[in-house]
């Protein structure tokens, strides 16, 4: 590896709210690309600048605060550090808050990679009356270091300079932070030990697994058994822990970082002058309300139902114009096709369920719009404040309030909004009861049966369904908790940051990368959804012969008399498409898994339905409508309302077991889609199965308890 | 006493982390390292959590884990319903380790004042 290329790998590092994605898109300007780090959802963002002859592309790491291995974030920027090697590091550190920032800085200079310091927010340092001496701070850490402030661009050249200078093969004052004496000398035998296999050591840096080792750091651990004397190397840490625990009477792995910090402390105290203290706090008096005891859930509640509002309001229009957009597009192609299979594929298959995919965007783009503000001004941490406690004793966490609510509108928003969640115990947790908040789709499906079946009641009813969804969220949650996501106990220990002003460059770039990758990966399983719902519904394709064609006219007109030829035409069409569902695969799976279906006093229309739902939810009530020969248009609820309550399979009790079964059931393939975007076919694979078999569960229950208790003669 | 006994507003200083492993290292990594000072900022209603100033900056911390923080303070603390230096709520896991994983390994788990899990 040459150290003069025209390529400099740098990696963007430093603590969350540090101001890192602001200066990643100072440095790279628009030239970047979002994408995911191998086989785990964190975001991985490059990006490229060219200065001269030189071209830097830089890896924005995920916020950390130390490098140790507990978080999937602090996993992944350790694993780029150590096996991708970069050219250089540039450690963003918040100037207003040295001491906290250093931490991470100090573990960086321990990997053998070069270290430049973006002494950045240096103007918020100067309003809050820190004068910070650069050049002293750069002496005792022995790093280069540049003002930069990135919300408005300033100090990039200087931070390049540095680069340059380092890229170059300029070595500054080389001094190597260190733990003091008791600590170094127990350092010392230890890197000599790692030293002895030299491959290890070109793989490795030496300092610091020796200095993990102290940390008892498992992942360390892990990557020595490479070491070809392993064995004496793991010997030589267990003596020096055994002494250090033994002199400073408390775990090897605190003194490190209690070592860390002195030496920060020092070097801070040195070289950072309180010129004057700031009397008033802006945070400090926006806080006193916001999270004022009494005051604070009331409010979060408001900002809640207002994100609630303005998603669905303001994208309501959009998706309007989308939903027309691809009606216009679909019946444009239909008219170029001739009738036929391609004609229908095209059209009823794949515009329509692209088309449907695509008229999430637009709330996806506001909902994420919204969340980033809150987040960027800090508005999240202060949610979690007000509803850590009431939602912490169901195992879930303060910022699963969001994703959670969200949940009613929509399932896929609300499971990329799961992302404000830094634990994924925490986040699986949320996405896997996300289900259970009966979403918009599902409310004509529960306003259909409610009001065939219990008129007087219907909207009590509907709430009911509503509340019994919450239940079993929080109990799912509960059950999840002490079962499968048992363990891994994730503190909420979480930083506060300061009331900020958001940019609206970084906005921006939060709403597109999240949208696309939500577009990418969603996109592709619904495409193959959709496909396979309209393959399941039209074929073996049946078409009807003439003879049956008249026969049917005549029944239909005999059983109809006054009836005129419009109306009687359009019974005979009702009837040929139920019959063509019927006979397509859908309908055969509909009478295959009746046998499933019936003891919960279903038949084997609600099968087909079920099945149809997939697609999205509010097609449960057109493909019944289809099915009861009323048509599946809008506006033929009330024919489909005295059809379901003349078929003697429906009654109160069966409606009532079939609006829990959808409310419990897998949701409609988008949302599976975002499940298996956000967590893998494993987690999907469990949901599936989850959802599956307790909605099977308690519709039966509900069912039979009913039968017991004479409600239904 | 503990950091989840102290009344709103008080300064303390950090002795001990009493919890282990993971949890504990995190948080001597967030600044809780003996001799750190600090200031209890606000306690969130209803047990909620407490807001907690330390090495200039504001972190949430559950009182579950704030109990597993020992500190000297000049404020007179909280009366507990668990009484006094009753460090950790509900569902202490006294024994090293409570064999999970790393937890067992001889030498690597000490300090029987309950475990990381005692905080879920």
């Amino acid at each position: 590896m040459s150290r003069v290329r025209d390529e400099i790998v740098i990696a963007l590092a430093g603590n969350p709210n540090s101001g890192k994605t602001t200066l990643f898109n100072a440095l790279t300007g628009s030239h970047h690309k979002v994408g995911n780090y191998p086989g785990v959802t964190v975001e991985k963002r490059e990006g490229t600048r060219r200065r001269g002859d030189r071209s830097y592309r830089f890896v924005d790491l995920p916020g950390i605060y130390s490098l140790t291995a507990y978080s999937l974030d602090e996993v992944v920027a350790r694993d780029f550090l150590l096996d991708k090697k970069p050219d250089l590091i540039i450690d963003v550190l918040d100037s207003t808050n040295l001491e906290r920032h250093l931490y991470l800085c100090l573990q960086f200079r321990e990997l053998g990679i070069p270290v430049v310091g973006a002494l950045n927010m240096s103007d918020e340092a100067e309003a809050k009356g820190l004068k910070i001496d650069t050049d002293e701070l750069s002496a005792v850490l022995g790093i280069p270091l540049a003002r930069t402030v990135g919300t408005v661009g300033s100090g990039i050249e200087g931070l390049l300079d540095q680069a340059d200078a380092v890229a170059d093969g300029a070595t500054g004052a080389e001094r190597m932070p260190g733990y003091g004496d008791e600590l170094e000398d127990r350092l010392a035998p230890l890197v000599a030990a790692i030293e002895a296999d030299p491959a290890f050591a070109a793989a490795y840096p030496s300092r610091w697994m020796a200095v993990k080792l102290l940390e008892k750091d498992e992942d360390a651990r892990k990557r020595l058994k490479t070491h070809a004397a392993s064995d004496r190397v793991l010997a030589a840490a267990a003596e020096a822990t055994a002494w250090i625990e033994r002199h400073f009477g408390k775990d090897s792995e605190i003194v490190v970082s209690e070592q860390r910090y002195a030496y920060i402390h020092g070097a801070v105290k040195e070289a950072v002058t309180v010129v004057r203290k700031p009397d008033f706090s802006m945070t400090e008096a926006i806080d006193r309300v916001v999270m004022h005891p009494v005051l604070a859930l009331p409010l979060f509640l408001g900002v809640l139902w207002s994100v609630f509002q303005l998603t669905f309001a303001i994208g309501e229009f959009p998706m309007g114009w989308l939903e027309t957009l691809f009606g216009y597009l679909g019946a444009g192609v239909a008219a170029i096709l001739p009738d036929g299979l391609v004609e229908s594929l095209l059209v009823d298959g794949i515009i329509g369920g692209v088309g449907g995919v695509f008229s999430f965007v637009p709330l996806i783009i506001i909902l994420f719009f919204l969340l980033s503000v809150l987040e960027d001004v800090g508005y999240m941490s202060r949610a979690a404040f007000a509803t850590d406690k009431l939602l912490h004793s169901f195992g879930l966490h303060g910022q699963s309030i969001f994703p959670l609510m969200l949940g009613f509108g929509c399932s896929v928003p609300a499971i990329m909004a799961a992302r404000t969640l830094k634990s994924p115990r925490d986040r699986i947790v949320t996405i896997l009861v996300i289900p259970f908040m009966s979403c918009g789709a599902k409310l004509p499906v529960h306003v259909l049966l409610a009001a065939t079946f219990f008129p007087r009641n219907a909207a009590a009813m509907v709430m009911l369904v509503y509340a019994i969804g919450v239940a079993l969220a929080l109990g799912s949650s509960l059950l999840l908790k002490r079962t499968v996501l048992k363990g891994q106990a994730t503190p909420f220990v979480m930083e506060l940051p300061p009331w900020r002003a958001p940019t609206l460059s970084g906005l921006g770039w939060h709403v597109w990368e999240k949208t696309w990758l939500y577009v990418k990966k969603a996109g592709t399983v619904i495409l193959a959804a959709s496909i396979l719902i309209w393959a399941i519904t039209s074929f073996p394709r049946r078409e009807p012969t003439d003879a049956e064609l008249s026969s049917l006219a005549a029944a239909t007109s005999a059983a109809n008399p006054g009836l005129d030829a419009a109306a009687l035409e359009s019974l005979v069409a009702n009837e040929v498409s139920r019959r063509t569902l019927e006979a397509s695969a859908a309908g055969r799976i509909g009478h295959f898994i009746e046998p499933v279906f019936r003891p919960l006093g279903f038949d084997w229309k609600i099968g087909v339905a079920t099945v149809t739902g997939f697609a999205a939810k509010e097609v449960v009530v057109s493909t019944l409508g289809v099915l009861y020969s009323v048509g599946g248009e809008e506006g033929n609820e009330e024919s489909l309302r005295a059809a379901l309550k003349a078929d003697p399979v429906f009654n109160p009790l069966v409606a009532f077991s079939l609006m829990l079964f959808i409310l419990i059931i897998p949701p409609c393939f988008a949302a599976l889609g975002a499940i298996k975007a956000e967590l893998g076919w494993k987690w999907l694979g469990f949901s599936f199965a989850y959802l599956l078999t307790l909605g099977w569960l308690i519709a039966f229950a509900v069912h039979r308890v009913g039968l017991l208790a004479g409600l239904v003669t | 006493m503990v950091l989840a006994d102290l009344p709103e507003d008080a300064g303390f200083t950090v002795k001990s982390v009493l919890l282990d492993r993971e949890v504990g290292k995190r948080l001597a990594d967030m600044g809780f390292t003996e001799g750190a000072e600090g200031r209890v900022v606000r306690r969130g209603f209803l047990r909620g959590p407490l807001q907690v100033l330390i090495r200039g900056y504001s972190i949430l911390i559950r009182r579950c884990e704030a109990a597993g923080i020992s500190v000297e303070s000049d404020a007179e603390p909280l009366a507990s319903p668990f009484g006094p230096g009753h460090g950790l709520g509900r569902g202490r896991g006294r024994g090293p380790g409570r064999g999970r994983g790393l937890g067992a390994r001889p030498g690597f788990a000490r300090r029987g004042h309950g475990s990381g899990e005692a905080c879920r």
